[in-house]
Parts: C-alpha cells; structure tokens; sequence
C-alpha cells in the first residue's frame, strides 16, 4: 500500500518465460499446426520480442509489423527449430533479420556505423561522472538516441535477458566484439549524458 | 575475473561478471568477494545497473503488442497488414514501481506449461506460483502446470502474507486500517499490521488513498477483542475498528512460520537448477475481492536495488 510515486521506475515483469523444455515442445506443438499453442508462444515472447525491435527501429508501426512478420515466421518454420539455441534467442534472431529486411528496403542501413560501435571504450573518463550523477529518466531519453548497433546489443543483454555467448549467436558476431559493443554503447551514453549536463 | 599469478591484466571484474551481477545471473564466489572489497567494481556494476535499468524503463513503456492474427497464417497477408487482437491474456504480471504489485493476473493467467515466468524487467528473476506445499519441511510450489518448484530461503528473504488473520491483531501491534466509515467507525476492509510507526504527513509519511466514503486509520491497536480493536494514532485520537470473517489481514513483514500450505503463493528469486527457485521475496494470499497491492520502485535489479526497494517497501517508507 506504499504511494507508488517517486521517479525511479520500473523493473515490469512482464512476457513469461518457460524453461527450454517447455518453450521446444510449444514450437513442436506449432509446428503441428497448433493455434492455441501459437498463441501461447505470443504471450511468452511477443512483448521482448516487440521491445527489442521497437528498440532497435524506433518505430512502434514498423516494430509491430515486424512483430507480426517474425511470429508468422515462427508458424511457418517451427519445426525448423534444432533447441541448438534457446527458444528466445531463436526467434530474436528472426526478429532481427525481418527487421534488417525491412529497413534494407526502405534504403536505411543500420550498420552504417558498426565500425564506430565495435570500437573500444575509452575506459572511464570524465563523461563516467556524467552516467554516475544520471537519473534513470535521463538514461532512457538518452539510449534512444543511440545509434542502432548500441541500442540493439544493450536491448538483447539487458532487455531481451541473453547471454552474451546468445547475443553474440543473434548478432552473428564473435563474444568479443559482444563485449566491445556493449563498452562502446555505454561511452557513447556517457557521453551523451555528459553532453546534455553541459548544456543545462 | 582478470586474477591469477601469471596474469598481468586489470585485478578488477571483468565485464562478463559485471554483466552476469546485473543481469542477476549466478556470480562465482570470488567475483562476489571482490566486488564486495572494490569499490571501483561496485561502482562500475552500479553504472551497468543503471543504463540496464534505463533499457528495462524503456522495455516496460513499450505497450502490449496485439497478438498475430489466428493461426491461419495466411489470412495475414490478404489486403493490408492487419493487427487482429486474439482474445489473449494481457501479458503483463506483476509490475514493480509504480502499479499494483500483486499477482491476481500471474495466478490467472499463465500458459498451462509454465513454472516459472521469467521478469522481463529484471532478466535473471524468475517468479514461481502456484499453490504453497510443505514437503519434509521444505517449501514447494505445487504450478499449475502440476509440476513443484522447491523454494529456498535466505535470512534476507521477504515475506508477506494476507488472509483471514484476525489473531495477528493484538494491543500494541502498528496497523493500518481501511474501510467504510460509518459514524466515525471504520468497519475494516483490510488492516496491515507490523508497519512501524512514521509519520502521518510529511516526508516518510505513508500515503494511502481511500475511496470515497471509506476511512483510514494509522496508529497503535488497542481493545483488541473479536469483533473489532481500536486505532490509537500518534495524535491521541481513538478511532473504533470493526472486523468481520471478510476482513483482509495483510502481514508484509511475516516470518517464514506464518506461511500457509494450501494457499496461492508467489515467490520471487533467481531459478536454479533442479526447478529451485531461491526466494527474495514471497507472498501469500487466498483469493478474495480486496487484493493488496504494494507497490515497489527500485532503480535496478541487482540483487542490492531490489533487496533496498523492497527493504523500503516493506518498512512503509
């Protein structure tokens, strides 16, 4: 009965998450042409999956469509699925070449700037100061101004809940660079905020 | 971790750790040890936390997706992109910071093969519920999929419980009591009892909105008997409290003892292996029409963000 105000928001438990087994035998149930199933398999990943894209995109239409578009992949291509990986990064995976489809033919690249993410961090810096006087509201105005391969290796560590070693398996990229990435997105945050602090 | 004799790198964490410690994902001991000693580590994982929080702010503000057109794909192609909303349930479950945390729609709405639903906000807790079992003293979730999950506990563990509790009422115990007012009687809806004492206004104060006609009393119990008690609040003033076999007693501070079998519990933690779920927090209560909702906010997931939040929470701060 606490007064929910105060500026700090917001762990949301959210899409629920069946371990390994469950989520393959609902794939294997889908691939049997299993509506019910289907929808099932929605409520568990749908809203990581959307959160992710919408991330990613920065476009709730575009994000919803894509949604759409993966989950129809996931109809058609179940019993594709070898339980090689989990069942989330799986369809994160789809996820993201559906979206690296449709940006493709709207002629917008988003690894345009991928030398600039795998770039090292400069270690910390004064722009560290900047992430360590943030408020949280800060950090989520700042992040969506990230550039697309920042926004989406934060978006599947922390947002989508993957591994790195899961990450590195969706963005097709060695762990390393996993790593590297996810320095470089936090500079680029540091830097940001510490931009904006200096302009107030 | 960069230690080792032979090993010139940093002696600090290294990233993979600092991840796992904010993402909540198992920590070997020696990382823990260090981050307990460094305070470079521990503000570094505090910097992780925070832009992992500002990625799970932004995840919790993306609304619910409609859910794909039925099954039969090809209907999604006909004509323009359509958003066919399925009769599906809401996902959302229970939510910390700023809504209602208690999880009617998690006991409800579940896929029937689920034991445990993972907290997207907080990658790394797992929530598990289910009806509560006593099973050679150990705790065990019975699921609705029918499949136990063993909950382990920690001196740190919260637990809450709420029911038909009126024995918990007694002379000196700090309530809070809520319900219809008539004539300056409340006949109580529902009494929190173990919050300390704090202040009725102001900073700290704890905030509690009745609805219209309803009354709140804060304060001391005193006259505790079977038909009521009296609110003694801090100014002096003696407000006359009536119980009824519908009156809803919440216990937020409660200790492991008080935990009932038989009765729909949730419990948050992190899952490990054999279905184990090692509980922060649990929560108990039967179904009824008056759900207490505790509402939690924390800047993070890290097992200290939650372990402060909830500290706050639970002590009516």
């Amino acid at each position: 009965m606490n007064d929910p105000h105060g500026d700090a928001v917001a762990a949301t438990f959210t899409a629920s998450h069946d371990d390994a087994r469950d989520d393959a035998a609902l794939l294997r149930r889908i691939g049997q042409g299993d509506e019910d199933a289907m929808a099932a398999f929605y409520r568990e990943h749908g809203r990581v999956v959307l959160a992710q894209v919408q991330l990613v995109t920065g476009e709730r239409v575009l994000a919803e469509e894509i949604v759409q578009d993966t989950m129809l992949a996931v109809w058609r291509g179940a019993g594709s699925f070898r339980g090689e990986s989990s069942v989330r990064s799986w369809v994160i995976a789809i996820a993201r070449r559906q979206t690296r489809d449709r940006l493709r033919s709207r002629r917008l690249r988003v690894v345009d700037d991928a030398f600039l993410a795998d770039q090292p961090g400069s270690g910390p810096g004064p722009e560290v100061m900047a992430l360590d006087r943030a408020e949280l509201a800060e950090v989520m105005a700042a992040i969506r101004e990230l550039a697309s391969p920042h926004r989406e290796v934060l978006g599947l560590v922390f947002g989508s809940g993957l591994s790195l070693p899961e990450a590195a398996g969706v963005l097709e990229i060695p762990v390393g660079t996993v790593k590297s990435r996810l320095t470089a997105a936090r500079s680029a945050l540091s830097r940001m905020l510490n931009e904006k602090g200096q302009n107030r | 971790m960069n230690t080792g004799p032979a090993d010139t790198r940093s002696p600090h964490l290294d990233l993979e750790d600092l991840i796992a410690e904010v993402t909540g994902q198992p920590v070997n001991g020696r990382a823990r040890a260090h981050l307990a000693r460094c305070e470079h580590c521990r503000a570094e994982a505090n910097r992780w936390d925070l832009v992992a929080s500002g990625v799970r702010g932004l995840a919790a503000a993306t609304p619910e997706a409609a859910p794909p057109a039925p099954a039969r794909p090809t209907r999604l192609r006909v004509g323009p992109r359509r958003r066919t909303v399925l009769a599906a349930a809401a996902a959302a479950l229970v939510v910390l910071g700023g809504a209602g945390y208690w999880a009617t729609t998690a006991l409800t709405r579940h896929a029937p093969s689920t034991v445990f639903t993972a907290v997207s906000g907080c990658a790394g807790l797992e929530l598990a519920h289910g009806t509560l079992e006593r099973v050679n003293g150990s705790l065990v979730i019975k699921t609705a999929s029918g499949q136990p999950v063993t909950v382990t506990t920690t001196p740190s563990t919260k637990v809450s419980v709420a029911g038909a509790l009126r024995s918990d009422i007694t002379d000196g115990a700090s309530v809070i009591a809520l319900g219809p007012r008539s004539g300056g009687t409340i006949a109580a809806a529902s009494v929190t009892v173990g919050l300390p004492p704090g202040p009725s206004s102001g900073p700290g104060a704890l905030k509690v909105t009745p609805p219209p006609g309803w009354g709140v009393a804060r304060g001391t119990v005193a006259d505790a008997g079977t038909g009521g008690f009296t609110v003694v609040t801090s100014g002096g003033t003696r407000v006359p409290v009536t119980t009824s076999g519908g009156t809803s007693v919440v216990v937020p501070r409660a200790s492991l003892g008080q935990l009932q079998a038989s009765v729909a519990t949730v419990a948050v933690g992190h899952a490990g292996p054999h279905r184990t779920l090692s509980a922060v927090l649990i929560l108990q209560q039967p179904p009824g029409p008056l759900q207490v909702h505790i509402h939690v906010t924390t800047r993070g997931c890290s097992p200290a963000s939650l372990a402060d939040a909830l500290a706050t929470a639970f002590s009516g701060g």
